[in-house]
C-alpha cells in the first residue's frame, strides 16, 4: 500500500442535478495527487426508506448491496454533502443506515474524508459534525484536518458551468486530498 | 384548557418497533383535554431531491403529512436512534416538509421521546433532532426528557404493554408538561 495508486470513492449527499456539492465532487479528480484515483459512487436515489421488516423479509435491496460492494472495494471514501436543516440530508443518512445493518459492514475501518458546500457562512459544517458522529458509530476512520468547508457557494462556482472558481477553496481541497492520501496509507491494514 | 390535538410521529417503520409501542401508549397516558393521534406515514416519501420538487411538485404523501402537522397544536416524535443520529427516513421526511411554504414546523410545539435497547436510550437522536427543529423555528419542550433505555426489558414484546411504572409516570409527566407548554407558546388572542 506504500506506492500503489489508491482507489477512492466519492459519495455525493445531494440528488439534485445542479447541486454545488455534486459540482464540488466532480472537481476532485483534477485536484487529487497522483497517488490517488477518484471515482464517483452510484446514487442512493432508489434506496427505499430503511425498514427492518424489508431487510428481514426480502433482504437487502439490490442497489443497497451494489453500493455496499463499491464501498467495500474502495481504499477510502470522500463524502461531499450539503447540509439540510442543520444536519445530514435524510437520503444520505438513510443510505448509511442501510449499510450499517450489513454483515461485513462496509464503513468499518474505512478511511473517510468529508467536504461540504453551502450557501451560507458556515458552509455545511454542522452537517459535517453530525456525519462524524454517525460515522463513528459505524467504525469508520475519520480524517481530521484540513477541513473542506466551501462557504457562500453561489459566489464560488460558475453560475452556468458550475466550475469551482475560488482559488482559496481549490488550494484547500488540494491540501486536504494530499493529506488524505498520507492518512489512508498510514491507517491502512499493514501487510 | 381548550382541547388540544397533537400528532405523534414514529421514526421507525418496523411493525414491532418499540418506539411505535410508545406511540400507541400515548393516548392512554395523556391528561384530560389532549388528544394524541398518529400522523400520516412517511414510508412512501421519495428521497428528497429539489429536482422532483421543481418538476412535479411536492409528492402527495408529503403534503398529507405537512397538512396534519399544520393542523395540529403540537407534535410528539417517538423515535429510535440510528448510528448515533436521526433515522434517515425520519430526517428525509423533515427535509421534505422543511421546503414547503407555510413551513409546518414553524412555531409548532414539539416534544421528543426515544426508546432504545441500549443504556443511553436515544439521547443522541434527540439532540440532533433538537438542532433540526431549532433551524425550523419549532418550539421544542425542554423537560422532562424521555429516554427509555434498555427498552426490551420494559415492554412486553408481544402485547406492547409497558411494564415499567417509572417510565409510565415519566411519560405522563411529560405529556402534562407539554400541554402546559403548548398553551404557553400559543399566540395570544
Amino acid at each position: 500500500m506504500t506506492d500503489q495508486q489508491l482507489d477512492v470513492l466519492v459519495i455525493c449527499g445531494s440528488l439534485r442535478k445542479g447541486s454545488y456539492n455534486a459540482a464540488l465532487a466532480r472537481t476532485l479528480p483534477a485536484l487529487a495527487p497522483a497517488g490517488m484515483k477518484l471515482r464517483p459512487a452510484q446514487s442512493f436515489e432508489h434506496f427505499p426508506i430503511y425498514n427492518f421488516d424489508i431487510q428481514n423479509s426480502t433482504g437487502f435491496p439490490a442497489e443497497v448491496n451494489a453500493w455496499a460492494d463499491a464501498i467495500r472495494s474502495a481504499d477510502a471514501l470522500i463524502i461531499v454533502s450539503p447540509e439540510y436543516n442543520w444536519s445530514i440530508p435524510g437520503g444520505l443518512k438513510n443510505a448509511i443506515d442501510w449499510l450499517s445493518r450489513m454483515k461485513e459492514q462496509p464503513f468499518k475501518d474505512k478511511p473517510v474524508a468529508l467536504q461540504s458546500a453551502a450557501g451560507g457562512i458556515l458552509g455545511g459544517s454542522r452537517m459535517q459534525y453530525h456525519l462524524r458522529q454517525s460515522l463513528t458509530s459505524v467504525d469508520a476512520i475519520l480524517f481530521g484536518r484540513p477541513e473542506v468547508i466551501v462557504t457562500f457557494a453561489a459566489q464560488k462556482f460558475d453560475e452556468k458551468t458550475l466550475e469551482l472558481k475560488d482559488k482559496t477553496a481549490i488550494d484547500m481541497i488540494k491540501l486536504q486530498l494530499a493529506a488524505f492520501e498520507q492518512f489512508i496509507r498510514r491507517v491502512s491494514a499493514k501487510e | 384548557m381548550a382541547n388540544l390535538n397533537v400528532v405523534s410521529i414514529c421514526g421507525s417503520l418496523r411493525k414491532g418497533s418499540f418506539n411505535a409501542m410508545v406511540q400507541r401508549l400515548l393516548p392512554s397516558l395523556a391528561p384530560e383535554g389532549i388528544s394524541i393521534k398518529p400522523a400520516p406515514s412517511f414510508a412512501e416519501f421519495p428521497l428528497y431531491n429539489a429536482d422532483i420538487q421543481n418538476s412535479t411538485g411536492f409528492p402527495a404523501p408529503v403534503n398529507t403529512l405537512a397538512d396534519a402537522i399544520r393542523a395540529a397544536d403540537g407534535v410528539i416524535f417517538c423515535t429510535p436512534e440510528y448510528n448515533f443520529g436521526i433515522p434517515g427516513g425520519l430526517k428525509n421526511a423533515i427535509d421534505w416538509v422543511s421546503r414547503l411554504q407555510n413551513q409546518p414546523f414553524a412555531s409548532k410545539p414539539v416534544a421528543l421521546q426515544s426508546a432504545s435497547p441500549g443504556p443511553v436510550g436515544g439521547a443522541r437522536v434527540q439532540y440532533d433532532l433538537r438542532k433540526a427543529m431549532m433551524f425550523l423555528d419549532a418550539f421544542t419542550l425542554n423537560k422532562p426528557e424521555i429516554f427509555i433505555g434498555n427498552c426490551a426489558s420494559k415492554f412486553d414484546e408481544k402485547t406492547g404493554e409497558l411494564k415499567d411504572e417509572a417510565t409510565r409516570g415519566l411519560l405522563k409527566q411529560q405529556l402534562s408538561a407539554f400541554a402546559t407548554f403548548i398553551a404557553r407558546v400559543a399566540p395570544k388572542s
